[in-house]
Formats: C-alpha cells, sequence, structure tokens
C-alpha cells in the first residue's frame, strides 16, 4: 500500500516534468511568433523565398499598421491602403488611373494584390523583380506617396508605436527600410485568393457545383482566355501585347521601357482573373469600366501591330450568349475570403 | 504491478536519455583541433581627382576632352567583392562586403577590409558595383539600403555610380547633367572588375595593417570612348550609353603608394 502511493506520487511528477518541457520549447526565447502560411492545394511552390524573411505574427501586424498608415505620405494623406482596397481585391474601385499626394495623377491603373508571392516579377510592366522592394516604388515616386525614404524613416524613429512594433517583430528599436519592406512584405504575402466558388468546385467540396451557365462560361474560359490567363493563378505572369489600342496622351510603350527591346514594345503583365468583377475598371490603364467592354474588346476592337500576340490578332469571337456566360463564370473567381478577411482589414492609425 | 511498470519504464528511458546526453556533451567540448590562419585587417585610401589635381565638388570648373567646361556636384560609386592575390599567386576571396565611396563623405573614402589572412601580397581586386546577386535579392540594409538613392525604383537595380554637375554645353534649362550608370543584366551589365597591382609587395600580419592609398580620377569618365555633354547629358537607365561610361571609369583607379 505504501509501496503503490510512492508510485503515484512518481507518476505524477514525471507527467509534471514532461508537461514542464512542452511549454519550455514552445516558449523559448520569447522573440517573434512564427507564423504558418496555409498554402492553397494545387497551387505551384511560391515564387517568393521565405528563408529570408521568416512570418512572423508581430512582423505580419506591423505590416498591416504600415499598410495603412497614411503618414507614410509626404503630406499624411495617402497609405498603400487607400489605393489597395480591400473590398475591390486591393485594387482602386472606379479609379481608371492612380493618384497620389497633392493631386498628382499617374499613367497606369492600381494593380490588385493577391498571390503576389507567386509572382516573378511587378508592376504592369515587370519593371520591380522582388516583392520586398516593390514598396519602394509607390512610396518614393512623386504621383504616389512622394514621400523622402530617408526622412521618412527618421520620422518613423521619433514614433514611440513604431518603435515598440518594430521591437516585437526584429528584436530591436532599430527602423530600417530592410525591416520596413520586409515587414509589408509579410503583410501582403498573407493576402491570398484560393478560396472562390471557382475553387471549392476544383476541391471537391461537398455540395458545390457549377450552375449550367458557370459550367458553359468555364467551357468557354478554357477555350478562349486560359492559354494566357492559366489556372490557377489566372495568369501565366508573361508579358503580351493584347492589341489595346495605344493612347498618345499616356504614351505608355510598356514593358519596352525595362527590356530597351522594341520586342516589348505596348507588352503588359497578364492580369488575374480572379476577383476580377470586383476589381474594375480594366486594362493597365483603366480604360474599361465594365467587363463586357472587355468581351466587346476581344471580340472586334483589337488593333494588330507587329507586336500583337498571335493569340489575339484575329480577336476572341464572343456571341452574346458566350458574353454571358462567361461572366457568370468571372462570378465563381471572386474570393469573398479575401475581400472580407478581418486579419487583412483596414486598421485604425491614430 | 501495472502501476510499477508504468512507472519504472519512463524513468529507465529518462536515466538512459541523460547519460546519453551527457556522454555527446563531454564530445562536444573537446577542443577544437582545426588552428585557424591568422586574420588581420587592411585598408584602403581613396583619394578622387580630377586629372592630376584632387577633385573638389561645385567651386571648381573643369574641362572634358571635348572642351566642354562643367563643374561635378555629386561623385559617388559601389565597390565590392574584394579580394586578394598572394606572393604566390593565390587568390583570396575576401568575406563579402559592399561600400558606398562618396566624395562628399570623407569617412566613406577609407575603406577597412577585414577578415584578411596574414600574408604577403601582390595584388588586389575589386567590383565597381553590386553584383548582380544582391540585385535581385530584395531589401538591403548598411551601404546598400534603399533611402541611399543608388536604387532605382522603376526598373529594379543599383546605380553603380553616379556623377552629377552642371555644364553650359547641356542644353536643358538647368544645364544640368545626370550620370546614373547602372545595370546587372546580361546585355546591360555595367559591372567591372578592377586588378590593381601593388608597387612592392604589401605584408598583412597581426600588428601591421598597412593602408593602400588609391587614386581615382573622375576624368577618365570622358574617355577614351568620348562623352560629351552635346551628345549626352542625362543617363538615367540602363543602356548604351551607361555600358560606355562604365567601360571608361573602369580604367579611373590606380595605386599611388602603400604606407605600411
Amino acid at each position: 500500500m505504501k509501496h503503490k502511493a510512492i508510485y503515484i506520487a512518481g507518476a505524477f511528477c514525471l507527467l509534471l516534468m514532461l508537461v514542464h518541457a512542452q511549454t519550455k520549447k514552445s516558449r523559448r526565447g520569447g522573440g517573434p511568433e512564427p507564423f504558418i502560411l496555409q498554402l492553397p492545394p494545387g497551387f505551384p511552390k511560391p515564387v517568393y523565398d521565405f528563408s529570408n524573411n521568416r512570418l512572423t505574427k508581430q512582423g505580419i501586424a506591423l505590416g498591416r499598421f504600415m499598410f495603412y498608415d497614411f503618414r507614410l505620405s509626404r503630406d499624411s494623406t495617402v497609405s498603400c491602403g487607400f489605393c489597395h482596397q480591400q473590398f475591390a481585391a486591393f485594387g482602386h474601385f472606379d479609379h481608371p488611373l492612380a493618384h497620389g499626394v497633392g493631386g498628382q495623377q499617374g499613367t497606369r491603373s492600381v494593380p490588385v494584390l493577391f498571390n503576389m508571392i507567386w509572382q516573378k516579377a511587378f508592376m504592369w510592366d515587370g519593371g520591380v523583380n522582388n516583392l520586398e522592394i516593390q514598396p519602394l516604388t509607390p512610396l518614393t515616386d512623386h504621383n504616389e506617396m512622394a514621400v523622402d525614404l530617408k526622412e521618412l524613416l527618421q520620422k518613423m524613429q521619433r514614433d514611440p508605436k513604431y518603435r515598440s512594433m518594430f521591437k516585437a517583430a526584429f528584436g530591436s528599436e532599430a527602423i530600417t527600410s530592410e525591416r520596413m519592406f520586409k515587414a509589408i512584405t509579410q503583410f501582403v504575402a498573407t493576402m491570398i485568393s484560393a478560396n472562390s466558388k471557382y475553387d471549392s468546385v476544383m476541391r471537391k467540396a461537398p455540395g458545390v457545383i457549377f450552375s449550367e451557365e458557370e459550367q458553359a462560361g468555364y467551357t468557354i474560359f478554357q477555350q478562349k482566355c486560359a492559354a494566357c490567363h492559366k489556372e490557377p493563378l489566372f495568369t501565366d505572369l508573361s508579358y503580351r501585347s493584347n492589341g489595346l489600342p495605344y493612347l498618345p496622351a499616356l504614351n505608355d510603350v510598356g514593358r519596352m521601357k525595362i527590356t530597351n527591346s522594341t520586342a516589348d514594345y505596348l507588352h503588359f503583365k497578364v492580369p488575374s482573373l480572379r476577383n476580377i468583377l470586383k476589381s474594375s475598371p480594366y486594362m493597365h490603364d483603366g480604360r474599361y469600366f465594365d467587363i463586357y467592354q472587355v468581351f466587346d474588346f476581344y471580340d472586334h476592337g483589337v488593333q494588330v501591330t507587329p507586336g500583337t500576340d498571335p493569340l489575339v490578332r484575329n480577336g476572341i469571337p464572343l456571341s452574346a450568349v458566350e458574353k454571358r456566360q462567361l461572366y457568370i463564370f468571372l462570378n465563381t473567381l471572386t474570393d469573398y475570403t479575401l475581400i472580407k478577411s478581418t486579419a487583412l482589414s483596414e486598421v485604425l492609425i491614430n | 504491478m501495472i502501476l510499477r511498470i508504468f512507472v519504472f519504464y519512463p524513468c529507465w528511458f529518462l536515466m538512459l536519455n541523460c547519460w546519453c546526453a551527457s556522454l555527446t556533451n563531454s564530445y562536444r567540448s573537446e577542443p577544437i583541433t582545426q588552428i585557424p590562419a591568422e586574420i588581420s585587417s587592411l585598408q584602403l585610401s581613396i583619394t578622387h581627382m580630377m586629372h592630376n589635381q584632387p577633385l573638389i565638388l561645385k567651386t571648381v570648373e573643369y574641362r572634358n576632352p571635348s572642351g566642354e567646361s562643367f563643374t561635378i556636384t555629386r561623385f559617388r560609386y559601389f565597390l565590392s567583392n574584394f579580394s586578394l592575390e598572394t606572393a604566390a599567386g593565390k587568390m583570396i576571396t575576401l568575406p563579402a562586403a559592399y561600400f558606398l565611396v562618396d566624395e562628399a563623405n570623407d569617412t566613406t573614402k577609407l575603406i577597412k577590409l577585414n577578415s584578411v589572412p596574414t600574408g604577403t601580397y601582390k595584388s588586389i581586386r575589386f567590383l565597381i558595383g553590386v553584383d548582380s546577386i544582391r540585385n535581385v535579392s530584395g531589401a538591403q540594409s548598411g551601404a546598400l539600403a534603399a533611402e541611399t538613392g543608388m536604387f532605382w525604383t522603376w526598373n529594379s537595380g543599383y546605380i553603380m555610380a553616379k556623377m552629377e554637375g552642371f555644364a553650359p554645353a547641356v542644353a536643358s534649362p538647368t544645364h544640368e547633367f545626370l550620370f546614373h550608370v547602372g545595370g546587372y543584366k546580361t546585355s546591360d551589365n555595367v559591372l567591372k572588375y578592377v586588378s590593381l597591382s601593388f608597387p612592392q609587395p604589401v605584408v598583412v600580419s597581426r600588428d601591421k595593417q598597412p593602408q593602400i592609398n588609391i587614386l581615382a580620377d573622375a576624368g577618365k569618365w570622358f574617355a577614351p570612348d568620348t562623352i560629351s555633354f552635346k551628345n549626352v547629358a542625362v543617363i538615367m537607365a540602363p543602356g548604351v550609353n551607361a555600358r560606355k561610361v562604365a567601360a571608361n571609369y573602369q580604367e579611373m583607379f590606380t595605386v599611388k603608394n602603400i604606407a605600411n
């Protein structure tokens, strides 16, 4: 009987030791807590290399705060989220051309932000070669946030809230452009769009099927659009001239400016069709406000130049019924998980 | 009985574990047998010149080979990827380090190369600019941080070297010339390696950190491939003119002397 008591006490002690070892392991260091990004099944391996920028809860929180902080612009009026609106799939609702501080206007439309970790290069012309340095362009462009990066870093260093957030995310209060860009990248990396009705159908989620018209639209998409707007990203990430008539007022030569090659004249990145009905207006200069204008353009508006892509040289004929079916299919690409995610929504800056 | 087994087994397991851990620990605490090579350092001191005179920003007027007068307001460039050639002809690659040399900032003209193995050297080799890998690797720190203004925002890549100033021959209303030389992709590559032989063997030892005095002649930017302000006033993208200037400036460095 006495022995039994000793054994029970021993067993209890062992249990305590084990529990203690476990909690010690999970709390080690007390630094930023790792964040595990759930990658959607069926997607390719991300292009972005996370090895030098491991996601952490505090890093993402800092990135999110900066994304919505209008004080990052020269006159404290424009934040990243000012143009990249969540309800428009992080594009700019109703704005054909991007605009920034002091009434300045750019020459291209605001690109949507999601699935960025699968992009090889950024901007409509692919001029930016790494997700981490993408924020540099809108921050410093005089048509956008127009800030002097050095001054901005000094301004942020004076702010106690930023100092504590940088410490939480990176272990010290030093505010550097490298940390700033990496934190914004961490937040943007979490903008993943892979939970639309289309995705549920592809994953054979129980009870989710395409309607007859959605299915018909999907078939048209596969026949007439999927060569460039390749699944599952709905872009093949290439640069092409789709025959969109050149606008002298904007004089945008596209990717030729980046490569110095006339072969890239009027070439722009193939945009994703995910969330397309939430991210009007369309094309690199936002000239079409309605998706039916885009259908009409491909049906009979293509202007062939020497660089025009062979796939659209003869246009893409679409009947009225096909346009309707395509429209109904494109609706299934709207991802309310992205658009309504409370983890991505605007934070109050005061 | 069952309870006894339940408690004894984990106890045995724990004891075994402790024993193994102590064994491996004792292995680990053994001294490392490999003796590291002795490490010291050396310094490069760079003086900017215009032909045979020290370069002076803003106030002194110079003349290029085309006879055009000009002043310089900004003169800066990256140096990186240093290696040293030993007296025996072996190349020693130094750890990655990037320096932005700026005429306006004297401290940047003194470059300390750490982790130099002790020995005797006969030449030095380095890159003018930032190697292509760092051009595509995202956010960087120190000399390579974006806020130095040496990184193109619209077409990613470092501006490897920059010369700015004023010349009456420039047709624009401000008469300003801007030479921003960059480009790391194959067709636009402006990356130039420079090899400089030392006039005498340079001995680096534990208590000897020699200083190599180097001259960099800004006048070399304009020749032998003639660059005249009338024809080229603004270079702000990779391309033909950037490659021309880089081919010229790769000849701008000479070793003045060694201060042992």
